[in-house]
C-alpha cells in the first residue's frame, strides 16, 4: 500500500488508520475494473463495428433503431453506435484518427472528407463488395470521389435556398416574390421593403454572408465556381466584391439586422434564426433545416430558389450531400462495414425509419420509396428539390483540403464587413489570401 | 501563549520564516544521514506522483514537445521541421490578436476576479447568519461551468435586446449588442468570469477556516482591536492561499478555451475579439489540422505562463508567510 | 468574528445600529445573491418551456408549464438519464479518492519534508498544468489506448490517484505550509514517523483543504466535457457532460427544453454535494483540539 512511508515502523495504530485507506483503494479498484470490462473483440465470432455520427437525439434514436434492424437481420454483426454534437464530433473523429483507433464506419462531410480521404484515412468503397452504388442520384453520385476511388457515398441531398415566412409578408403587406425570375436586385429591394413597411418589427432578411455556401452559387452563376477541380479558387475578384456588396446594401437599407444583432443570431443557428423567432421575412438555409425551422417558428416557412437564377450566365443552384458514409483504412471488417453502408444507403426498410433525416436519400429508388411517408415539411422540401433538379447545370466539385476553415474565414470577414472594418474590395482581397492560405496542400 | 504569541510574524514583525523553530530541535541541515532518509521519506510519499509523471503525464508532454518541431496533421504521420512552426510564429498576425486578446483578459478579469472573490470571502467569514445560505448560492454560477445553456444566457444577458439594455432601455439609453459587438464582447467574457468566483471564494473561505483561533485570542488578550487583528493575523496568516489563487488563476486564465469558445461558437469573433491564445491554438490544431504549429503554440504558452508563474513565485518571498 | 467587547452602559444605541449594520449587510448580500440566481431561475424556467418558445419569449414565467421536458429527457437517448448519472458517480467518487489520496502524500512531501529535487519536481509539477488539453490529447489516447484502457473510466480516475493534477497538490501545500510547524515539532518530540504526523496531524488539521479538494473535483470532474468525451467511446460509458451534449445539434435542431430539464437534474448532484461538502470547510483547529 503505498500511502504508507517506507520510513515508517507501522504500530498496531497505524495499521488500523491505514486499513481504510486500503479498502477505499481496493474498492476503487474494483469498481473501475468492473466497469471496465467492455469492448474489444468478442469471441463468440460476432463482429464488432464502431459508427460514428454526429447530430440529436431524435438522429440518435432513429438511428438506433436502424442499427437493431440491422443487427436482427445480421446476426453476426453488432455495430456500435458513437455520436456527439456536430463540434465535438470533429474533435474526437481527429483524436481517434491520429491514435490509429478511428470508428469502422465513418459519417462525413464534404468539408473535411478530402482532409482524411488524402491522407489515407478512409477506404475507396467502390472496391468493395457488397456495397452498390448503383442507385445513386447522379447529381451528387461522384462528390465524394478522390483521384478515382471514391471516399464517401452520398447519404442524401439537399440545396441551398432561401427559406420565407409567408405570414411575415403578410404582416408586413409586402407580396411574395416569383422565385423564377426574381433577380439579387430584387431580393435586396423586397427585404429592404418589408423592413420598413414592418416599421422594423419584422427584417427583411438574416444576414446571408457568413456561409461560404452561397457565395458558391452566386460564383455559378456567374460561370465561375468556389473551387475548381483541382482544388484552386475559381472565381475572380470582382463576382465575390459584388457578392460582399449585397450585404452592405441589406445593412445600408436596413433589410437585415444590425451588425452587432446579425453576429448574435448566426451563433444561435437555425434554432434562434429570424424565422424561428417570427422576427424576420427571409433566411438562407438548408432544405433539410426547414422542418427544424418550420417547428421552431410555429409557421408554414417555405422554400425559394435563390435570388438570380436566371439573371446571369446560368443557374448556380447545386444538390450537396447532406453527409456521406465512409469506412475507416483501418477497419478490420471492410467487408461487414460495407454491408451495414449498403443496408443504409439501399434498404427502403432503413430509409422507412430515418426519412429525411441525413437529406432526401441519395438512391433516387429509395427516395421514391418514403416520399409519402415524409412529415409535411420535408415533403415540401422533397418537391422543391424536384422542381429544382431539373434547372441545376452540374454537381460542384469537392472542396479541397483546408476548406473546413473556411467557414471560419468567411464568418470573419463578414463580421469586419458589417461592423465596416473592410470595404467589400478589401474583404475580397483578404477572403482570397486567407482561403489560399488554408486551402494550399500542406 | 503569548510566548506563541511572539514567533507570530504580526507581532513581532519579522516572517516567520526567519523565526527559529521550537528551541531544542538542532537543524538537521548537515546531518547527511538524516537528510538522506528524509529523502527516501519524501519519495515514499511521491510515490504516486513520481508514477503518475512518468507512466502518464510526461510522455504526452514531451511527444507535444517532439510535434512542434513537425508538420503534423493529425492524420498523416509528424515530419521533422525544426524550427519553422516557431518562425511562423514570429509573422502570425491572428496569433499577435490572441495574444493580446488573453493579455487584456488575464490582466483584467484576474485581479478583478480575486477581488470580489476575497472580500466576499471576508464578509461571509464574519458569521453572518445564513453563511451556507450566501455561499451556496454564490457558488452556483460556478457550477454551471462549460455548460452549453451559459452560452444562450449570455447572449439573453448581453444581447441587443437582452437584460442589460432592457435596464438601460428603462433609463433611455440605446445600448449595443455587448456580447457580439467587437468592442464589448471580450469585456463580456470577462464579466462571465468575474461572476464565476465561486471557486477562489470557497478557497478564501477554506483559508480564513484553517487560521487557527488561538491567535485571535492571543491578540485579544493582548488587547488588538478587529482592525489590528486583521491586518495583522488575517491577512498575513491568509498571503499563501492569496498567493495560491493568485498563481492558479493566473494559468487557468491564460488558458480560458471553454467559456470563448461556448459563447462565440468556437470562431473567437465578432471579428476576432474573443480569439483567446488557447481557442486559437485550437483552431489551428484540431481545425486546420495543424497539430504542429499548435503544439509550438502550446509551448510558448508554457514559457510565458512559466515566466509569469516563476515572477509570481519569486515576488511571493517578500509578501507571503508561511507557519513553517 | 467574536467580539468581545466591553460594551454595555451605551449598549442600546450601539446595539441598534449593530443591527441596522448587520440588516444592510444582509440587504447587500441578497441583492448581490439575486444577480447570481438569476441564470439558474432562467434555466430552471427554460426547462418547464416548450423549447420553441425558449428563445422567443425571454420571460422568466413560462406561458405554458411544461414538465414534460423532464420525463422526454429522462427517456430521450438511449438509455434511461439515470445510467449516465450512475456513470458520472462512478467516475467522480473515483476521481475524489484518488485526489484525496494521491495529491495529499505529494502536498505533504513538499511542503514539510527537505529532499534532493525538490525545487525541481515542484516546478515539473506546476509546469504540468500550464499546457493545454489540445496538444497533450492525441498522445494521451494512445497511451490508454495502449494500456487498452479506451472506452473504461481508467483514464478518468487512475491519474488523480496519481496526483497528476497538480492544482490540487499545489492547493495542498499551500494549506499546509500555513500550518504552525510547532504542532508537528511537538509531535516529533513524542516520538511519531512522518506517516504517523501525517495521517494524525497534518490530515485532521487539514480538514478545510480536503473539503476543498473533495468539492472542487466533484464539480470539475461532473463537469468535464472533453476528456470525458475523447475517451469514452460507447453510450453505455457516456457520463451526464456528454450525454447533455447529444440533445445538441447546431446544424438543426436542439432539443433545447429536454436540455434544460436534463442540465437542472445534472446540477442537483453538485449542488447537494457542495452544500453537505462545506460543512467540513470549518475551523481546522478549533475543532480537533490539539495541545
Amino acid at each position: 500500500m503505498r500511502a504508507e512511508s517506507p520510513s515508517g515502523r507501522p504500530s498496531v495504530r497505524l495499521r488500523s488508520r491505514t486499513l481504510p485507506l486500503a479498502a477505499a483503494l481496493t474498492a476503487l479498484t474494483m469498481v473501475v475494473s468492473g466497469c471496465g470490462g467492455q469492448g474489444g473483440d468478442s469471441a463468440d465470432g460476432v463482429v464488432e463495428l464502431r459508427f460514428s455520427w454526429w447530430g440529436s437525439d431524435e438522429r440518435h434514436a432513429m438511428t438506433q433503431e436502424v442499427i437493431e434492424l440491422f443487427e436482427e437481420q445480421n446476426p453476426g454483426i453488432k455495430i456500435v453506435g458513437e455520436y456527439t454534437d456536430w463540434a465535438s464530433y470533429w474533435d474526437k473523429l481527429a483524436t481517434t484518427t491520429a491514435a490509429g483507433d478511428a470508428p469502422d464506419i465513418i459519417t462525413q462531410e464534404e468539408r473535411y472528407l478530402r482532409e482524411y480521404a488524402e491522407r489515407g484515412a478512409l477506404l475507396d468503397l467502390s472496391q468493395l463488395d457488397g456495397l452498390d452504388l448503383s442507385k445513386i442520384d447522379p447529381l451528387v453520385a461522384e462528390s465524394g470521389d478522390l483521384d478515382g476511388a471514391t471516399y464517401g457515398v452520398a447519404t442524401g441531398v439537399n440545396a441551398y435556398a432561401i427559406l420565407a415566412d409567408p405570414q411575415a409578408f403578410a404582416d408586413a403587406g409586402v407580396d411574395m416574390p416569383d422565385d423564377d425570375t426574381w433577380t439579387w436586385d430584387d431580393y435586396v429591394k423586397i427585404a429592404a421593403e418589408i423592413s420598413e413597411k414592418s416599421n422594423g418589427e419584422i427584417v427583411g432578411t438574416q444576414a446571408m454572408g457568413y456561409n461560404e455556401t452561397g457565395f458558391a452559387i452566386f460564383a455559378r452563376q456567374h460561370g465561375e465556381s468556389l473551387y475548381t477541380e483541382d482544388g484552386k479558387l475559381g472565381f475572380s475578384k470582382k463576382t465575390l466584391e459584388k457578392w460582399f456588396q449585397y450585404t452592405v446594401d441589406l445593412l445600408e437599407s436596413g433589410a437585415q439586422p444590425g451588425a452587432s444583432e446579425s453576429v448574435e443570431i448566426e451563433a444561435g443557428g437555425p434554432d434562434q434564426s429570424v424565422l424561428a423567432t417570427n422576427k424576420g421575412a427571409m433566411a438562407h438555409f438548408w432544405t433539410n433545416q426547414l422542418g427544424a425551422i418550420s417547428a421552431s417558428s410555429g409557421r408554414e416557412i417555405e422554400l425559394l430558389r435563390y435570388p438570380g437564377e436566371t439573371e446571369h450566365e446560368r443557374t448556380g443552384m447545386y444538390f450537396k450531400p447532406a453527409m456521406y458514409y465512409s469506412i475507416s483504412a483501418g477497419t478490420e471488417h471492410p467487408e461487414e462495414a460495407a454491408k451495414f453502408v449498403d443496408f443504409l444507403l439501399n434498404s427502403e426498410e432503413a430509409a422507412a425509419i430515418l426519412l429525411a433525416d441525413r437529406g432526401l436519400p441519395a438512391n433516387v429508388e429509395v427516395r421514391e420509396s418514403i416520399v409519402d411517408a415524409l412529415p409535411e415539411a420535408d415533403r415540401r422540401s422533397a418537391e422543391f428539390l424536384a422542381e429544382i433538379e431539373g434547372t441545376i447545370v452540374d454537381g460542384n466539385p469537392p472542396p479541397p483540403i483546408g476548406a473546413g476553415q473556411v467557414v471560419d474565414i468567411i464568418k470573419r470577414i463578414n463580421d469586419d464587413l458589417m461592423f465596416g472594418r473592410l470595404t467589400p474590395a478589401e474583404a475580397a482581397d483578404r477572403f482570397i489570401k486567407e482561403v489560399e492560405d488554408a486551402t494550399k496542400a500542406s | 501563549m503569548s510566548a506563541l504569541l511572539q514567533r507570530r510574524p504580526v507581532t513581532s514583525g519579522s516572517p516567520p520564516s526567519a523565526a527559529p523553530a521550537t528551541p531544542p530541535q538542532p537543524k538537521p541541515r548537515r546531518w547527511a544521514p538524516r537528510k538522506l532518509r528524509e529523502t527516501l521519506t519524501a519519495y515514499g510519499f511521491l510515490l504516486p506522483w513520481f508514477i503518475g509523471l512518468f507512466c502518464i503525464t510526461l510522455g504526452p508532454i514531451l511527444a507535444s514537445l517532439y510535434f512542434s518541431f513537425t508538420d503534423y496533421s493529425l492524420i498523416g504521420e509528424p515530419s521533422w521541421v525544426g524550427l519553422d512552426n516557431y518562425r511562423r510564429i514570429l509573422d502570425d498576425e491572428r496569433l499577435h490578436t490572441s495574444m493580446k486578446v488573453t493579455f487584456i483578459y488575464v490582466f483584467v478579469s484576474v485581479p478583478l476576479q480575486l477581488a470580489l472573490a476575497l472580500a466576499l470571502a471576508l464578509v461571509l467569514d464574519r458569521g453572518v447568519r445564513g453563511l451556507s445560505i450566501y455561499r451556496s448560492v454564490y457558488y452556483l454560477p460556478s457550477l454551471l461551468g462549460g455548460s452549453v445553456a451559459i452560452a444562450i444566457l449570455w447572449r439573453q444577458i448581453f444581447g441587443a435586446n437582452g437584460l442589460i439594455n432592457q435596464i438601460l432601455g428603462f433609463f433611455g439609453i440605446q445600448g449595443e449588442g455587448w456580447v457580439s459587438h467587437p468592442d464589448y464582447a471580450l469585456g463580456t467574457l470577462v464579466v462571465l468570469n468575474v461572476w464565476t468566483f465561486g471557486a477562489p471564494m470557497v478557497i478564501f473561505l477554506a483559508g480564513l477556516r484553517q487560521i487557527p483561533t488561538m491567535y485571535y485570542e492571543a491578540a485579544a488578550v493582548d488587547g488588538a482591536g478587529p482592525v489590528r487583528r486583521f491586518f495583522t493575523i488575517t491577512i498575513p496568516l491568509l498571503t499563501p492561499i492569496i498567493f495560491f489563487n493568485l498563481v492558479l488563476q493566473m494559468i487557468n486564465a491564460f488558458q480560458t478555451f471553454t467559456q470563448a469558445f461556448i459563447v462565440s461558437g468556437g470562431t473567437g469573433g465578432p471579428s476576432d475579439s474573443t480569439l483567446f491564445y488557447t481557442l486559437y491554438l485550437y483552431q489551428k490544431g484540431f481545425g486546420a489540422f495543424d497539430m504542429g504549429y499548435a503544439s509550438a503554440m502550446a509551448w510558448l504558452l508554457l514559457m510565458i505562463i512559466g515566466g509569469f508563474t516563476a515572477v509570481n513565485f519569486i515576488a511571493s518571498k517578500y509578501w507571503v508567510f508561511y507557519g513553517d | 468574528m467574536v467580539t468581545k467587547t466591553t460594551a454595555t452602559a451605551t449598549g442600546q444605541k450601539k446595539a441598534r445600529n449593530e443591527r441596522i449594520r448587520r440588516l444592510l449587510i444582509h440587504a447587500g448580500l441578497v441583492a448581490f445573491g439575486v444577480v447570481m440566481l438569476y441564470p439558474l431561475l432562467w434555466m430552471l424556467s427554460s426547462s418547464f418551456k416548450p423549447t420553441e418558445e425558449i428563445f422567443r419569449d425571454p420571460s422568466l414565467i413560462p406561458s405554458t408549464f411544461m414538465p414534460g421536458n423532464y420525463t422526454e429527457g429522462w427517456t430521450a437517448l438511449q438509455h434511461p438519464f439515470h445510467h449516465y448519472l450512475l456513470n458520472s458517480a462512478i467516475v467522480v467518487a473515483g476521481a475524489i479518492i484518488g485526489n484525496l489520496l494521491g495529491c495529499s502524500m505529494a502536498a505533504y512531501a513538499f511542503a514539510r519534508l527537505e529532499f534532493f529535487g525538490k525545487k525541481l519536481f515542484f516546478a515539473i509539477m506546476l509546469m504540468t498544468i500550464m499546457l493545454p488539453i489540445h496538444v497533450v490529447i492525441v498522445p494521451q489516447y494512445i497511451l490508454f489506448a495502449k494500456l487498452d484502457w479506451i472506452n473504461t473510466f481508467y483514464p478518468l480516475i487512475v491519474p488523480k490517484l496519481l496526483a497528476t493534477d497538480g492544482f490540487f497538490v499545489f492547493l495542498m501545500v499551500q494549506f499546509i505550509r500555513g500550518l504552525p510547524r510547532d504542532l508537528d515539532e511537538a509531535a516529533r518530540i513524542d516520538g511519531c514517523g512522518h506517516v504517523r504526523i501525517f495521517l494524525q496531524v497534518i490530515l485532521p488539521l487539514s480538514m478545510p483543504a480536503l473539503a476543498t479538494t473533495a468539492i472542487f473535483t466533484f464539480i470539475w470532474t461532473w463537469n468535464d466535457f472533453f476528456s470525458q468525451l475523447i475517451f469514452l467511446t460507447d453510450p453505455n460509458m457516456y457520463t451526464v457532460p456528454v450525454a447533455l451534449r447529444t440533445f445538441v445539434d447546431s446544424t438543426s435542431q436542439t432539443s433545447w427544453g429536454p436540455l434544460f430539464a436534463m442540465s437542472i437534474v445534472a446540477l442537483g448532484p453538485v449542488f447537494g454535494f457542495f452544500l453537505a461538502g462545506q460543512r467540513y470547510l470549518v475551523r481546522g483547529i478549533a475543532t480537533t483540539g490539539i495541545k
